[in-house]
């Protein structure tokens, strides 16, 4: 399969500390890709290596066919995860001004600039100065800054974060109509919602190493169903449901894993006992139950290296 | 690639230049210049009148001929100033240094021939200059202040009161015989920083006195004037055939005029430099910096801000020495004086014109190579200011050194000066009067060349790690490990 961006056994050392240890990875061309993980696991030194602002310590990267992505600059659109703007500019200006670095002639740029920023909602905005935007609005523009020059691989980096939601449904209809246009997204999130909604395959970096890689479906398999319940009443009595294994509950909503061998059917009874059940639904488990199970095996993992040593 | 660079130089000149504090700054300056020459102007002429007295003690009554002196001495200088800038030849100059003021029957004829001489369209302005220098010291008669009768304890202690109440600046007391012996001269009076009265009727009292001992001691005039001439010596110099020709001001000017350029060099390095770090720092902590890297290299960027900011001090240079031509075409209109120092034809001297551009680029260059690395460790601006103090320190020192070399532009301090690359461009601008021998110019411009590669060559590398950095600046060491890496 042809790949837009490879990785193979890329290590990147701060010092003593290792931020990225013995990553592969390969990401389809035309995807959608999320790199999950907490904050500091690696997953910005990651993006920076794949940018070249950083170089790995060890290991290979190949982007759009190519070992330095210093030389296709103009073939990448990358959002860091520090955004910032020129205040003094004026949105249509500052986003041509990205498309003019990426190598657009000027009148292409300002034009396609005009035609971005009115598409995704920022029309009356285009000539007011950047610094009396808010801070959406700044990222929405930072974004677009990014893709005006048409990239063949857009990289993200907390695209969603500090965003209202109809924001973020913007920014999701922003890295969809890529994926349209024939285009592959990395992006790197925090919410797992936008994740499992969004891509196509994810990632996952924890304290370094990565802990899985693949289709949703890929990752989600071999995984215990699980319960997802919405629902009302008093959610205390949750954690007494018989046969229960662990339980994530979000007051109105409430994910319940049970042990092996225990009956849903039953739990349903128990419940509806107990609270007034809306949606009672028995399937594969969350990207976000398999992120927490994920963060605590590998800890449990550590920790368990950590005392035989 | 250098596209690149100068769509980031293009940027950051806009931004400066489109706004309208920028152009306000730009006036300013010459506006703040004027000011103050306009302060000190406007403070010689709204100086409040001073008001004296005299009390006549003397035999002779010499007050009244000291008083008389100090005005006819004030109307013969307002004159010899009035047509010296109106290009008076020499020889009419010395027709009105030998009127001779202390004879009260020739001089006031001769004035007022002379005074017949100047332009009939120009009196009136002379007559306004003899007024207002009339009008600085003001004699009030003693009988105005209750001081013409009685004795002089009663008339010294109604003027001690008038000086006390304000009515009276001062009050001069001339007692016994001052022709033989001028101990008993008093000057009463509380300001003890204002002299000028003081200096002004003393002026006039040895002009009057003198004339008196020499007739006493039975000297002819002429003598005495003859021993009383104040000896000058009259500037020539050595042309380049050898020959020997007077010093007009022009040329004294010329050799001054470095001082002037180095000063202004200095200041637009010096603001050219500071925007740069200001804006490097503001870049950084704005995280823009990021997003500019997926597009250029760190290299084009540093360069495109050096640039753009580099053209920006031009911007600002260009501008002032408009203003500065403007303002000496305007000077030379109305004070003919001015234009006798042709000020004009030295801003436009191709070797000035040419050094100081040459030598402002080079300059700025050299430094903002230094802030800009200084800036691309620096978070804040706060961090970034305490770094850049000892750079500004340095950068103090050709201001210091300016005077002493253009008095010997080609002595040691000015040739030890050239050759520290930091200081080479001021030093050469500052030695422009010499001029440098064309070698000097040649080992100096490849000195400058090689050092601005240095530099820039270092920055780039302190520059590539640093914009990315966050946290505490790093340490010295960490920078020269950086400065060692390929």
């Amino acid at each position: 399969m042809d790949h837009a961006l490879t990785l193979t056994g890329v290590t990147k050392r701060f010092g003593s500390f290792t931020a990225v240890s013995d990553l592969s990875l390969e990401v389809p061309k035309g995807c959608i890709y999320g790199f999950l993980g907490q904050n500091g696991a690696g997953k910005t030194t990651t993006i920076r290596m794949v940018m070249s602002i950083f170089h790995p310590d060890s290991g290979q990267i190949t982007v759009l066919g190519h070992p330095d992505a210093a030389e296709i600059k103009d073939r990448l659109g990358y959002l860091p995860e520090e955004k910032g703007l020129y205040k003094k500019m004026k949105t249509a200006e500052i986003v041509a001004y990205f498309g003019k670095l990426k190598g657009m002639d000027s009148r292409t740029a300002n034009s396609k600039a005009r035609e971005l920023l009115t598409r995704y909602g920022l029309g009356d905005w285009l000539d007011k100065k950047c610094e009396a935007m808010s801070k959406g609005m700044g990222q929405k523009v930072q974004v677009l800054g990014s893709i005006i020059h048409e990239p063949e691989l857009v990289i993200l980096d907390e695209p969603f974060s500090g965003l209202d939601p109809v924001n973020r449904d913007t920014m999701k209809d922003i890295i969809l109509d890529m994926k349209r246009q024939g285009r592959t997204v990395i992006f790197s999130t925090h919410g797992m919602e936008q994740a499992e909604q969004l891509c196509d395959y994810v990632m996952m970096i924890h304290k370094s190493k990565l802990q899985f890689a693949g289709t949703l479906t890929e990752v989600k398999k071999g995984r215990d169903l699980g319960i997802q319940l919405d629902y009302d009443g008093d959610g205390r009595v949750l954690a007494e449901l018989p046969g229960l294994s662990r339980l994530n509950d979000n007051g109105k909503h409430a994910e319940i894993y049970l042990e092996p061998g225990a009956d849903p059917q039953q739990a349903l009874r128990w419940l509806v006992d107990r609270v007034t059940v809306k949606r009672f639904d028995y399937s594969e488990p969350s990207l976000h139950e398999v992120f927490v199970r994920t963060v605590e095996e590998a800890d449990a993992k550590l920790a368990l290296a950590g005392s035989t040593h | 690639m250098a596209s690149k660079t100068l769509l980031v130089a293009q940027r950051e000149y806009l931004d400066n230049v489109r706004t309208k504090t920028f152009w306000i700054g730009i006036l300013a300056f010459p506006a703040i210049f004027a000011l103050a020459i306009g302060i000190g102007w406007i403070m010689q002429k709204t100086k409040a009148q001073q008001s004296y007295t005299v009390l006549d003690l003397s035999e002779q009554k010499l007050g009244e001929r000291i008083e008389a002196n100090a005005r006819a001495n004030d109307r013969i200088a307002s004159l010899r100033r009035f047509v010296e800038q109106a290009g008076a030849s020499e020889q009419q100059l010395a027709e009105i240094d030998a009127i001779d003021i202390t004879d009260p029957t020739t001089w006031l004829d001769k004035v007022r021939g002379a005074e017949a001489n100047v332009d009939p369209s120009k009196a009136a302005q002379l007559q306004r200059m003899v007024e207002s220098l009339a009008e600085k010291y003001r004699f009030v008669p003693p009988a105005e202040l209750g001081a013409a009768e009685g004795s002089q304890d009663d008339r010294e202690k109604a003027l001690r009161e008038r000086v006390r109440d304000g009515r009276l600046f001062a009050y001069f007391v001339i007692d016994g015989d001052p022709v033989a012996d001028a101990a008993k001269l008093t000057y009463v009076c509380n300001n003890l920083t204002d002299d000028a009265l003081k200096d002004w009727y003393a002026g006039a009292a040895t002009r009057v006195i003198r004339k008196l001992r020499i007739a006493a001691a039975d000297i002819d005039p002429r003598t005495a004037r003859h021993i009383q001439e104040t000896i000058t010596w009259k500037p020539r110099q050595v042309t380049a055939s050898g020959d020997v020709e007077d010093v007009r001001n022009e040329q004294k000017a010329n050799k001054f005029a470095p001082v002037a350029f180095v000063y202004l060099l200095w200041i637009a390095v010096f603001t050219a430099a500071q925007m740069l770090l200001t804006n490097t720092v503001e870049e950084k902590s704005n995280r823009i910096i990021e997003v500019l890297l997926s597009s250029v290299s760190p290299g084009q960027l540093m360069a495109g801000k050096i640039w753009g900011i580099g053209a920006t001090g031009l911007t600002i240079v260009v501008s002032w020495a408009v203003f500065g031509l403007i303002g000496v075409e305007i000077g030379s209109q109305l004070i003919p004086k001015i234009a006798e120092w042709n000020l004009t034809a030295i801003a436009r001297d191709p070797l000035y014109l040419a050094s100081f551009i040459g030598y402002f680029l080079t300059g700025y260059l050299l430094f903002a190579a230094v802030l800009v690395a200084i800036g691309s460790v620096c978070n804040s601006l706060k961090e970034a200011q305490n770094l850049v103090q000892p750079v500004f320190l340095l950068l103090m020192i050709p201001l210091f050194a300016m005077v002493p070399i253009v008095q010997e532009p080609n002595g040691l301090m000015a040739k030890v000066f050239t050759y520290i690359p930091l200081y080479t461009p001021f030093a050469m601008m500052n030695r422009a009067s010499g001029p440098p021998a064309p070698i000097e110019y040649a080992i100096t411009t490849v000195l400058i060349l090689v050092s601005v590669w240095l530099a820039f060559k270092a920055a780039g590398k302190i520059f590539r790690v640093g914009v990315l950095m966050t946290g505490n600046p790093p340490k010295l060491k960490e920078i020269l490990g950086w400065l060692r890496e390929k």
